[in-house]
């Protein structure tokens, strides 16, 4: 009976409460839908891991060879992992003076402190001796001064360039493995591309930072479209001969052609390899209508697994189940997007207009990233940009802005850089290669002009 | 003679005469001719506008659909850029100009003069010794290396992420592991999925074991929020991990995981 006359208070008391929470719930609520699309963002709000990365020390004074092949090493882990996407590599301003070669000589008190702030270091020493390089490289948890290391890892070549900076490429490739969430780096991958000299186009290679150019076919015609086999061991591409494009086949193992025999004529265009190796699906015109063919990695028993009006052409796989294709369909007039299973069946469209080309897959089959004009006709505003689309929702965002025209993409095999090709001026002749994070941040030219059609390799 | 070449009268009678009727006819003549004209004129006006039925027809209109301009795209409106509406403008009112204020409405204050206070002398310390402070028992921060707990927190943007390694050694040795472990499934956290109104401030525990290739299993919840959907969101952030990377030492760890939302 003594709880009566508190009975309205409370009462009132709890509509107020309650008006309140829903107040606040309608705010929070619009806000939410505000920011949805933020969804397929790589972070969200999380910062990167800051990784300092001290100059390595050289052990070798005497040796004349030390100084420059330290200083490629030094650029090289640097370059590397603040191209990782991962990390925020503190700038080498900030660092401390001292330049420590083993755990012993490190005092970490100095790297975790501003204005390092280093939440890792990466360091060690690097000696060339004797036509030896022999490096030993750390990576130790700043902040943990108990137990500070992470990695060890030692590594002894040949002494020359480029030696110094494979080495470098594999020790960074150890840091991403280990504090990437056991994605394997890149450092050590290639990109395949297209090189125009004079009249022809050549296949060349490069590592995924653009050093170590060099041509890999000498056919005298023109090549294209060239893509690496999941095993690094062959390539495939299609090239002008006697018949008109056909699919040809090179062995990075022999260093020369071998035979993959086209069993049609018509012409036939941009292979792709199924992950397993075992499968190459192409574009061949040889029913007078461009549609997509499968054969074995060796030409033989091809079949169409497309048959409507209008060209299909530019397939590749889901490097994840291989047992779908995406490619690109002029069935509806312009052409657009599509995917498919393997066999043929399950066909879905996936853009809703403008001209689509060239689609990349991404390696966890996630995305589709693909080079799109959304307004294509006389006179539309916009170009041609590279956009990424996720495959279960259809929803797209655009990475490439206000660069010229941009075609050819290309997904690194961990999934986080894109490489493209880029004409900023419009003429085809000013087309290069050039790489990002896949969010669209970290654009850097691998190439001069002249280069064209860049796909990575699968590892 | 004179009569044959007179001008004969009889045959003209008496009010017959030839001015008359010269005047008369041109008269006449121009009357027809003022009806001819004035008829003219007044019939040839037109119509008005819909006076007549039967010759005023219908106004055909085109519209501008059937001009000769290809359809419109339709537009995927769940993308981003997508939209062709453009977000609407916030709404700026007009600024108001007060009316200056009349000069009696302001009262001006009166001028004092501040009271000057004179400074007071700090009392002169006490002459005899103080007791010396008590030696603190506990060591201060810095003077030991620190005890490492093996926990790790991040804050997000709604809420927060806490990851606690169950092996207390595994979590004091290999600390980076664990905020790997911590980052990767923040990132993973999509608290938009989370329902804001039911799940503000609560927190749910995800446990799972983190095998030795670095791959989340067996992942079940601890303690249940209440909120099933921050619950779901909690679960499927876990679930999205592929990898954490290989394990530094162990063949398995187990994980407990705490997601805490706020607004």
């Amino acid at each position: 009976m003594n709880f009566r006359p508190a009975r309205p208070l409370a009462h009132l008391i709890r509509v107020a409460l309650a008006f309140a929470v829903v107040l606040a719930a309608s705010v929070s609520c619009t806000r939410a839908r505000a920011q949805d699309w933020f969804k397929t963002e790589t972070s969200s709000g999380v910062s990167n891991i800051r990784i300092a990365v001290a100059d390595f020390k050289a052990v070798s004074v005497g040796d004349p060879q030390t100084i420059p092949l330290k200083r490629t090493f030094d650029t090289t882990l640097f370059n590397d992992l603040a191209n990782a996407g991962i990390f925020d590599v503190v700038s080498k301003s900030m660092l401390p003076q001292a330049t420590p070669g083993a755990p012993g000589e490190i005092n970490l008190a100095q790297w975790s402190v501003a204005p390092a702030n280093a939440a890792m270091v990466a360091f060690g020493a690097f000696g060339a001796s004797g036509g030896r390089l022999t490096v030993s490289g750390f990576l130790f948890d700043a902040k943990n001064a108990q137990f500070p290391q992470v990695l060890a890892k030692q590594y002894s070549e040949d002494a020359n360039e480029g030696m110094a900076r494979q080495i470098a490429h594999r020790f960074a490739d150890e840091i991403i493995f280990r504090l990437g969430g056991g994605v394997p780096g890149i450092a050590e991958t290639k990109i395949y591309y297209v090189k125009m000299s004079g009249g022809n186009k050549e296949i060349w290679a490069m590592d995924y930072d653009g050093a170590n150019q060099h041509q890999i076919t000498h056919l005298g015609t023109v090549s294209l479209s060239p893509r690496v086999s999941p095993d690094n061991s062959r390539i495939a591409f299609s090239s002008l001969g006697r018949d008109g494009f056909q699919i040809r086949m090179y062995s990075l193992l022999l260093n020369r052609m071998v035979n993959f025999p086209s069993a049609g004529g018509g012409t036939n265009l941009s292979p792709a390899w199924s992950p397993n190796g075992r499968d190459i699906a192409y574009s061949s015109s040889r029913t007078g209508d461009p549609e997509i063919w499968i054969a074995d990695s060796n030409g033989g028993g091809g079949h169409r697994v497309t048959s409507f009006r209008g060209p299909d052409v530019s397939p590749v796989f889901n490097p994840k189940t291989g047992s779908q294709i995406a490619w690109i369909s002029g069935r509806t007039n312009l052409p657009q997007l599509y995917i498919m299973d393997a066999d043929g069946s399950g066909v879905m469209r996936m853009t809703d207009g403008g001209y689509a080309t060239s689609p990349s897959w991404s390696p966890n089959g996630q995305f589709i990233a693909f080079a799109w004009n959304r307004k294509y006709g006389p006179g539309a505003p916009g170009g041609q940009d590279i956009y990424v689309m996720e495959v279960a929702t259809k929803r797209w965002i655009q990475v490439t802005h206000d660069i010229g025209r941009c075609d050819f993409p290309s997904w690194s095999p961990d999934g986080r850089h894109i490489v493209f090709a880029n004409t900023p001026g419009g003429r085809a002749s000013s087309t290069r290669i050039v790489s990002m994070l896949s969010d669209g941040t970290g654009r850097r030219t691998l190439t001069e002009a002249g280069a064209d059609m860049p796909n990575w390799s699968w590892k | 003679m004179g009569t044959d070449l007179r001008w004969i009268h009889d045959e003209h009678p008496e009010g017959d005469n030839l001015r008359g009727n010269f005047f008369g006819s041109l008269v006449l003549h121009g009357v027809v001719a003022g009806l001819v004209i004035g008829l003219a004129y007044f019939n040839n006006r037109g119509h008005s506008w819909g006076e007549d039925a039967a010759t005023a027809g219908a106004i055909q209109a085109t519209m501008v659909a059937s001009l000769p301009l290809p359809p419109k795209q339709r537009e995927l409106d769940t993308g981003v850029l997508t939209s062709e509406s453009p977000s609407p403008a916030p709404v700026v009112a007009k600024e108001k100009t007060e009316p200056p204020p009349k000069p009696d409405e302001v009262a001006v204050p009166e001028k004092t003069k501040p009271v000057k206070q004179a400074p007071q002398p700090t009392p002169a310390p006490p002459k005899h010794p103080q007791p010396a402070p008590p030696q603190p028992t506990k060591a201060a921060t810095g003077e030991t290396a620190g005890i490492r707990i093996p926990q790790s927190t991040i804050e997000l943007k709604n809420g927060t992420a806490s990851a606690m390694v169950q092996d207390r050694t595994f979590g004091a040795r290999f600390a980076y592991y664990v905020n790997i472990v911590n980052k990767v499934v923040a990132q993973n956290w999509y608290t938009q999925e989370a329902d804001p109104r039911a799940s503000a401030g609560k927190s749910v525990t995800v446990i799972f074991d983190i095998g030795r290739d670095g791959a989340p299993s067996n992942p079940r919840f601890g303690t249940r929020s209440g909120s099933p959907s921050l619950d779901t969101s909690a679960m499927r952030a876990v679930q999205r991990v592929d990898s954490f990377g290989p394990l530094p030492a162990g063949d398995h760890i187990t994980v407990e995981y705490t997601f805490h939302y706020t607004q």
